[in-house]
């Protein structure tokens, strides 16, 4: 998978390695803004209210 | 066999570094596998970076954006209850947290903001201000600012001050419970029975969740209202503050 990318981008080693650099970072970016945001009050470690009503688990939201 | 796949890579590579034809679709499916592992194993490490400490960046920018146009609207000095952005500053000196801004309602977009909300629903919030009744306030323990974070470090005896635009409100921490269930609605009551009360009376209930990093618990601090100082001028701090 790596591989196949490493091999389809253009350049040199050096312009190849800033390439997936830039690939890695967009990656990151995109799952700080967007995908973890997203994850997280599907996740059961954030509930601090007592009301029975936690995100997680039985998936009551409110 | 392994030797064999090995001994061709190696010759592929020298003789076309860019084409590799001849390796085995099993390999193939072993190495993909093997790089989908290693690719989840990233991402759950990059998960944790997230909740414990880039929501905490972004919460407490929030936070103390969100402090400032508080304390700016309280600028012309003591006067009535405001609660246009927040009604005001929760202090506890146990946590060593400084100061938490608190606003209405405990819904996550809320409290994900790094600060404290006073509780709407289940049981409707009682108001510093208010003759008796409990005010029931709720944070986060872990990422998101994690303003209750040090909520263990609360010990029976500890103050509990919150600062409005015109009075200092000391509370005095009563009881603890260190673990009970999210469906525990009676430890936000106007009278908290479990806590060893009886009577109504101006009360202090802070609950996040428990254990530290999970939420399958609910950590409770009582605390009942000693005294009352009114803010002056200098916004000197009361005695526990200092």
């Amino acid at each position: 998978m790596y591989g196949w990318i490493w091999r389809h981008l253009p350049g040199n080693a050096w312009v190849r390695g800033f390439i997936s650099l830039v690939l890695a970072l967009a990656v990151v970016y995109a799952l700080f803004q967007y995908v973890f945001p997203w994850a997280e009050p599907l996740l059961p470690f954030g509930d601090v209210t007592v009301d029975g009503a936690g995100t997680g688990g039985a998936g009551a939201g409110r | 066999m392994a030797a064999r796949t090995e001994h061709e890579e190696r010759t592929d590579e020298r003789v076309a570094p860019v084409r590799r034809t001849s390796r085995h679709p099993v390999a193939t499916a072993v190495s993909i596998f093997g790089e989908l592992l290693i690719t989840g194993g990233l991402v759950l490490g990059l998960f944790v970076v997230y909740s414990l400490w880039w929501t905490n960046v972004l919460a407490d920018r929030e936070a103390d954006k969100q402090g400032n146009t508080v304390r700016d609207r309280w600028a012309g000095g003591p006067g009535a209850l405001d609660t246009g952005d927040g009604i005001g500053f929760l202090h506890v000196p146990a946590m060593k947290n400084g100061e938490v801004l608190v606003k209405k309602g405990t819904d996550t977009e809320t409290l994900n903001n790094g600060i404290a909300g006073y509780y709407t629903d289940p049981v409707k919030s009682a108001l510093p201000s208010d003759a008796q009744g409990n005010f029931s306030l709720a944070a986060h323990r872990d990422g998101h600012g994690a303003k209750f974070h040090n909520i263990d470090k609360v010990k029976k005896g500890d103050a509990v001050v919150f600062e409005t635009k015109d009075t200092w409100y000391v509370y005095k921490v009563y009881a603890e419970l260190p673990e009970t269930s999210k469906f525990n609605v009676d430890a936000i009551a106007p009278v908290p029975k479990e806590s060893g009360v009886k009577k109504a009376g101006r009360y202090i209930t802070l609950t996040t969740c428990t254990p530290v990093y999970t939420s399958k618990y609910r950590y409770i601090v009582w605390g009942e209202l000693v005294r009352t100082e009114k803010v002056d001028r200098d916004r000197t701090k009361p005695v526990e503050l200092r």
